[in-house]
């Protein structure tokens, strides 16, 4: 026999047997998990949930599981913080496998990408695991909960609020997102734009484009550097994306832009505190541990089948109060604040 | 028959497969989850397009040649699907639109390099952005779905039954069907004979630029069945659909013991390296090690194998030399 086949041959035979040792010990079956969790099970006491971020080092996520794990620590429960490292739908499918195949309780997602990860969260409920969202949606038939930082109307309309307060209500504005796919982002655009053509507040206002900084700090700065360039009489731009904000409020510094065009979006008030202090640049925030707190609480209260996700239903969440299931499964954290130098000393965050 | 078997024991394919046994035994030993059947079939899944576009290329590199706008490629084929589905079209005009667009790209990328001959690499950077550029334009921010429930069942099923997918099979046909065509037809020698010396191969008229331009055209083509089992996965068609993959493309296929320098490497290996690669993420992925460290991983398995195969020739060419009879010595003219 040539040795290529015999090479293979002996592959072939390995991974075979690796397969049937993994189907013997797994008790056989159809190749479907064999996780020990029936479908609805529901968990005593502590709780496993696996953390999926869009990003695992992005500081806003960061905070979130920092506020996670807080919670956890209180009983006991495990926290498994995934970190894909691209900030594409694809990129969480790996991940969600992965806690699936550590048998987790219950999956927390922020969503990349609204599909992506829907085919791997449906194997994730066929497993008996639990599936909430945070921060940005996926596709609700794939989630129980979605638990939202502000209503998603009214995060837009503070950032146009802000923004309009800050230039006058007339000019031209542009928006520099986040990525092209990203849900939230996308719906707080959307809004955005929906309040400039029925709103007579905002008549005079002229949204001239919308840019992408790719969740990535260098183009962010270079992109608020070309929208400054490209249109001369530009006046504002808003920068819905955490990311964004602190480079784009920089390089505008840096470039002596800033004050002349006014900056507001959304991010970690300290990461522009001193852009804040200046007044030439607003923040539309909110408490993002508490994001945390309630993601932690919602996951293990639905874990335990104390709450299901039926609008109407209340819950408690321990140090936040009670909270309100509304439409499609959707939980509000609370109102936005627009942060401005009187304020900023209010959030931590 | 010690010669042979010495041979074989040095063969770089040798070498891949014990690592591969290790690998496998130390990951279902050490990292727990890891022979779950699942583990395993969604390992498989995730990894078949990445799998299925190595083979083409090892053998664009075996001519000399390189294609990274493989992934650009992929993802532009499932828009070209994508757009057939929001059009209403059955099924089999989807597969179609897709593979013609794969095909076309291909021969856009062999045009350039086969028949201009300009460089591979530098072309293929250039059509890896342009083609990624189309698939933004032509889709926009908005991602289709749903999908056909072919294309639902390719990237996420298992064969009723068994521990595989339904995503790996075509990488497994594939794979049988590049073998024997590399490895026992005459296009296969040729192919060699390109890799090893392209000016000689022409003079014994071989058409080269045909061959490399056909196996362009292949690339594409196979970029965009890939494609469709991406979009089957991500049960979506997104303009950035397998954006990043050809990393763990072109890492497969140099770990498969593909001479950078052309001429050298074998279907086999690219099977066994997929496998090595496969494992390796998927250990180091229940682990909960990130993304970012699977990609210094990936990356540094790139460097350590082109370092080996390099290393390994110098170091068997030289004692094939102090081994070989003092009279033919200086005759040589390697």
């Amino acid at each position: 026999m040539n040795r290529s086949a015999l090479t293979l041959a002996v592959g072939a035979t390995a991974m075979l047997t690796l397969s049937l040792t993994s189907c013997a010990s797994d008790g056989g079956g159809s190749g479907e998990s064999g996780s020990n969790n029936a479908a609805g099970k529901c968990v005593e006491g502590p709780i496993k949930i696996g953390l999926i971020p869009k990003l695992g080092t992005d500081p806003y996520m960061v905070t979130v599981q920092k506020a996670v794990e807080a919670a956890a620590a209180k009983d006991g429960s495990t926290v498994i913080y995934t970190s894909p490292s691209d900030a594409t739908g694809a990129a969480q499918i790996p991940f969600v496998n992965q806690l699936i195949s550590q048998g987790v309780d219950v999956i927390a997602i922020s969503g990349s990408d609204l599909n992506s990860a829907s085919a791997a969260l449906a194997k994730a409920k066929q497993a008996g695991i639990k599936v909430i969202s945070w921060d940005s949606d996926v596709a609700p038939d794939s989630r129980a909960f979605f638990l939202n930082q502000a209503d998603t109307s009214k995060i837009g309309d503070q950032m146009l609020a802000s923004l309009s307060g800050m230039i006058g209500g007339e000019g031209e504005f542009a928006i520099l997102s986040s990525t092209q796919t990203a849900v939230n982002q996308n719906a707080w655009i959307a809004s955005i734009k929906d309040k400039l053509a029925n709103d007579p507040k905002y008549s005079k206002m002229k949204l001239v484009t919308v840019a992408y900084g790719e969740e990535k700090a260098d183009v962010n700065a270079q992109k608020a550097k070309e929208l400054v360039q490209a249109y001369p009489n530009l006046k504002g731009i808003i920068v819905p994306a955490g990311i964004g904000l602190p480079a784009a409020a920089e390089a505008l510094s840096q470039s002596g832009d800033l004050g002349r065009v006014k900056i507001s979006g959304l991010g970690p008030v300290t990461l522009v505190k001193q852009y804040i202090d200046t007044g030439n640049v607003q923040d539309v925030w909110w408490n993002v541990q508490n994001l945390g707190t309630l993601t932690f609480a919602t996951a293990e209260q639905y874990a335990q089948c104390k709450i299901e996700p039926k609008e109407g239903t209340s819950y408690e969440v321990d140090g936040l109060g009670k909270f309100t299931v509304g439409e499609n499964g959707t939980v509000l954290l609370g109102e936005p604040t627009i942060v401005t130098p009187e304020n900023v000393k209010d959030f931590p965050f | 028959m010690w010669g042979t078997v010495t041979a074989k024991l040095r063969s770089w394919e040798f070498i891949l497969l014990v690592l591969v046994v290790v690998v496998l035994l130390v990951a279902a030993s050490g990292v727990p989850g890891f022979t779950r059947p699942f583990s395993i079939s969604t390992g498989l899944a995730t990894f078949a397009p990445a799998a299925l576009m190595a083979l083409p290329l090892a053998l664009l590199v075996i001519v000399r040649d390189i294609d990274i706008s493989v992934a650009s490629i992929a993802g532009l084929s499932s828009v070209a699907a994508g757009l057939a589905i929001q059009a209403g079209q059955s099924v089999p005009v989807v597969i179609v639109a897709a593979l013609l667009t794969g095909l076309l790209c291909g021969a856009v990328n062999g045009f350039f390099v086969a028949v201009m001959g300009l460089p591979a690499l530098l072309v293929t950077l250039g059509t890896l952005a342009l083609f990624r550029g189309l698939c933004y334009v032509l889709l926009g921010g908005t991602p289709i779905s749903p999908l056909p429930d072919f294309f639902t069942v390719l990237g996420n099923d298992n064969i009723p039954g068994f521990v595989v997918p339904w995503a790996i099979v075509p990488f497994l046909v594939l794979a049988v069907v590049f073998g024997i065509v590399l490895h026992r037809s005459t296009v296969g020698r040729r192919i060699y004979a390109i890799g090893g010396n392209p000016e000689t191969a022409r003079y014994s008229g071989i058409r080269v630029a045909r061959i490399r331009f056909v196996l362009f055209v292949v690339s594409g083509v196979v970029s965009g069945l890939a494609g469709m089992i991406y979009m089957g996965i991500t049960s979506q068609v997104a303009p950035d659909g397998a954006q990043g993959l050809e990393l763990d493309v072109i890492t497969v296929v140099f770990l498969a013991g593909v001479s950078v320098l052309g001429g050298k490497g074998r279907i086999t290996g690219v099977v066994l390296a997929s496998i090595l690669i496969l494992a390796l993420r998927k250990s180091l992925q229940l682990m909960n090690v990130s993304g970012y460290t699977q990609g210094i991983a990936v990356g540094g398995v790139l460097i350590a194998s082109l370092l080996v195969t390099n290393l390994s020739q110098r170091f068997f060419g030289a004692v094939r030399e102090r081994r070989r009879p003092a009279s033919q010595l200086g005759a040589d003219t390697t």
